[in-house]
């Protein structure tokens, strides 16, 4: 059946859900165990972000959307991400790793992505942004998230889960749809559009700061004891999703996103050692140098309901 | 049955009182006016949300045969503009011709008897031999398709329904719309309730209102020579039809409106993000151009919020955005606009051989030059399809369709025309051309407005200047008509 943006927004509207449909006091914050409890903390903070950072990215994307249909599914994607970062802030509160109105800090590589993307994102074609958005989605939602809902037993952290799952795979299924209609066009128009992107400064900066932060969190993920094989089959499926689909395979965007998910999942190459490096590089830059952050990302709440 | 005037005429907005007005002055007064509400004033009557005004200088925003001297502002107020359609009523002695508190339900065309009967809510029937539909377009608020609308158990507010005895001291009020009205109300709100959160679907452009108080000089100058007000109502006028140049038309003008609204919106609001949430994606004059100078300011009171997430559900307790958050609130003002028949007639009208207009307009309201419709003789339309302004005052094209319709009943009274209907190869072709030249419009420029169906038609505006829409009503063409029983 051919896919169609106008169903695809119903059933999105169709399973809409808050904060306040999930009991943030029912048993099972105890569940954790104080060995996972710091490592968990800085996972989620990262996690939290990195959902903020996704948001904005949807919000760019809905400005490049070719139909009003798929600009409202992207105008959803981007409060769907932030209620996310909402939920996972909620549960971080629950587990007593934020207290009152307390705010993970973002680490330095974020902030730069932050950065990055309130100066830059809404120029970027949507064959950039629409490439490395479910290409991030697959590895969270794919590895990172399904590892963690193996390791915490924590009940209500499996049902904020299981909506943000639901989520994500509608957020992939409209991505993966956007990169086949994308690779559509004629070759020729293919090309000249995937050479400007890769000769902008602005996507060799994004470069700059996405790799490391990437790499970053596969690291920690890593750490906390995700195996390498459980990684490569996330980015796989990315792999075959986008095979599947003949146009998707002509977008050298795809290709360049995969080639680039590849490496960093592998530890054994000297790609890992250079983004590690610029990751102790990034940690060192003095933050106060790029001013007060924008207030997209000040929009964070835990609260389920706003008084 | 009551009696069988000249003229029936459905409203006494605007539209229904300047039509009698007109008629009376040229001699016709066997006219009936039916009114549903129990005032005159119409949109004028209905709309009387804190902040309500218009958005067209008042000296331009009246009628050219009733000046008005003293008119308070540049931009009047609801109310004074309430009271200038009062004081006509008064003026012109049009009481005696009013029935309020007469609902009209239907109007049907019987060909034998050549006239018009108008079925009332009431039960009763009335007849004319002519009708003029003057219902005006902005006569029902439209509430907005959100999920859970009636699960919520707070105060509920249309703008166009205001309730004057809710009082929204300390109060947490949500304001759904930033549209025409919701930029008059916000400011307003911001002064009186503990909280006011704004939900923005899609920004619309602003441009600053240049409003200032009518010095007591220059009113008594408008009083002692009305030249003078003449004069300041010419000045507004030519300076409107300019502004046609990037309203209507999509042009490099266009953009120039964007650049002054973006520098407008930089001098007054500070955030970038708040900037890049309340920049339109569309070329200005694709929606309404909102024109306020308070509502920018007001957005960054500490005790407002803009909200652009969109709205997930309206649950019993408030509004739930799709970040999950849900907001808790005293009331909900809906200033979700006025349900425009752009396919469609707010009653049932049937013409000739029991045809309905609205079938035939269920793809698009049409008609000839926005007054006659072919297979509805002798039934007139104000502020029918494809009369609406996008850069001038309503009441120039309404004043025209009135010069127009009153030359058409009297052809009809001096010649003893029984079936006055237009043409319709006249009307064919008309429409083709009106719709061939929208496309080169603002409004034809890819959003979605009210001005479009949902096939993105466009039954409501005009595309062109003021001047050519006044100049095409300025004769009634016999020949555009098929009269039968002429004498």
């Amino acid at each position: 059946m051919a896919f169609e943006y106008s169903d695809m927004l119903t059933t999105i509207k169709d399973k809409q859900w808050a904060l306040a449909d999930i009991d943030w006091d029912a048993p099972g914050a105890e569940t954790l165990t104080a060995e996972q409890r710091p490592r968990l903390k800085a996972f989620m903070s990262d996690l939290v972000w990195i959902e903020n950072v996704g948001a904005r990215g949807f919000a760019a994307l809905a400005k490049k959307a070719p139909t009003e249909d798929l600009k409202q599914i992207y105008q959803y994607f981007h409060a769907e991400e932030q209620r996310h970062a909402n939920a996972e802030l909620a549960l971080m509160r629950r587990w007593g790793m934020i207290e009152g109105d307390e705010m993970p800090m973002p680490n330095n590589n974020i902030r730069l992505v932050i950065e990055w993307l309130d100066r830059y994102s809404d120029g970027m074609p949507l064959s950039t942004l629409g490439t490395v958005i479910p290409a991030l989605e697959t590895a969270l939602d794919g590895a990172l998230v399904k590892f963690l809902l193996d390791e915490v037993t924590d009940p209500v952290c499996q049902e904020v889960f299981r909506h943000i799952n639901s989520d994500e795979s509608r957020h992939l299924a409209v991505g993966f749809q956007v990169l086949d209609m994308l690779g559509a066009g004629p070759m020729r128009k293919i090309l000249i559009e995937g050479a400007g992107t890769v000769m902008r400064p602005s996507v060799m900066l994004g470069l700059l700061v996405y790799s490391p932060l990437l790499t970053r969190m596969i690291t920690n993920i890593s750490a906390m004891g995700l195996s390498e094989d459980k990684l490569h089959i996330a980015i796989r499926r990315f792999d075959k999703a986008g095979e599947r689909s003949r146009n998707t395979r002509r977008l050298p965007v795809f290709h360049v996103v995969k080639f680039h998910a590849g490496l960093a999942i592998n530890h054994r190459q000297p790609f890992q050692f250079v983004a590690e490096q610029m990751g102790t590089v990034i940690d060192h830059l003095p933050m106060g140098l790029l001013g007060k952050v924008p207030s997209w990302s000040n929009e964070l709440t835990h609260e389920p309901v706003s008084r | 049955m009551t009696r069988t005037p000249s003229v029936l005429i459905i409203g006494a907005g605007f539209a229904g009182l300047g039509t009698a007005i007109r008629l009376l002055q040229s001699g016709i007064d066997d006219i009936v006016i039916l009114e549903r509400a129990d005032r005159v004033g119409g949109t004028w009557r209905d709309n009387t949300y804190p902040g309500a005004a218009c958005d067209i200088p008042s000296v331009l925003y009246s009628y050219s045969f009733a000046p008005k001297p003293d008119w308070s502002r540049a931009y009047s107020r609801g109310g004074e503009i309430q009271a200038y359609v009062e004081h006509l009523v008064e003026r012109y002695r049009l009481t005696e011709y009013i029935r309020f508190g007469v609902n009209v339900t239907g109007l049907s065309f019987d060909e034998h008897t050549a006239t018009w009967t108008a079925d009332t809510a009431g039960g009763e029937t009335f007849t004319g031999r002519t009708v003029v539909m003057a219902a005006g377009p902005l006569a029902n608020a439209s509430w907005p398709d959100i999920r859970g609308l009636d699960s919520y158990t707070g105060h509920k507010i249309h703008s166009a329904r205001w309730d004057h005895d809710y009082d929204m001291t300390g109060k947490r009020v949500a304001v759904i719309g930033t549209g025409a009205s919701a930029v008059q109300i916000i400011p307003e709100l911001v002064k009186t309730a503990a909280k006011v959160k704004v939900f923005q679907r899609t920004p619309g452009w602003v441009l600053p209102r240049p409003d200032f108080r009518h010095p007591g000089w220059a009113k008594e100058l408008f009083r002692r020579v009305p030249a003078t007000e003449s004069l300041a109502r010419q000045a507004w006028f030519w300076g409107h039809e300019a502004a046609a140049l990037g309203m209507v038309w999509d042009t490099p003008a266009t953009t120039a409106i964007q650049l002054i609204a973006k520098a407008n919106m930089r001098r007054q609001i500070r955030d970038p993000w708040t900037r890049r949430q309340l920049t339109p994606d569309f070329r200005a004059g694709c929606k309404r151009m909102l024109m306020t100078s308070d509502y920018y300011p007001a957005l960054q009171k500490p005790n407002c919020k803009l909200i652009t997430w969109p709205i997930a559900t309206i649950s019993p307790r408030g509004i739930r955005t799709a970040d999950g958050i849900e907001h808790e609130v005293d009331c909900i003002v809906f200033a979700t606009g006025f349900d425009v028949c752009k396919t469609g007639t707010p009653f049932p009208i049937a013409g000739r051989d029991g045809r309905k207009l609205d079938d035939e307009w269920a793809s698009g309201a049409y008609a000839y030059k926005s007054v006659s419709v072919s297979g509805y003789p002798n039934l007139f339309l104000t502020f029918g399809p494809n009369s609406g302004p996008g850069h001038n005052s309503a009441l120039l094209y309404m004043e025209s369709q009135i010069d127009y319709i009153v030359k058409a009943v009297r052809l009809i009274s001096s010649r003893g025309i029984r079936i006055f209907d237009v043409r319709k190869d006249r009307q064919d072709r008309y429409n083709a051309e009106m719709q061939r030249r929208l496309a080169a419009t603002t409004w034809n420029s890819g959003c979605s407005s009210w001005y479009l169906t949902a096939d993105g038609h466009n039954t409501t505006m005009f595309p062109g200047f003021a001047t050519q829409f006044t100049r095409q009503l300025a004769r009634v063409n016999l020949d555009d008509y098929q009269p039968v029983g002429a004498g």
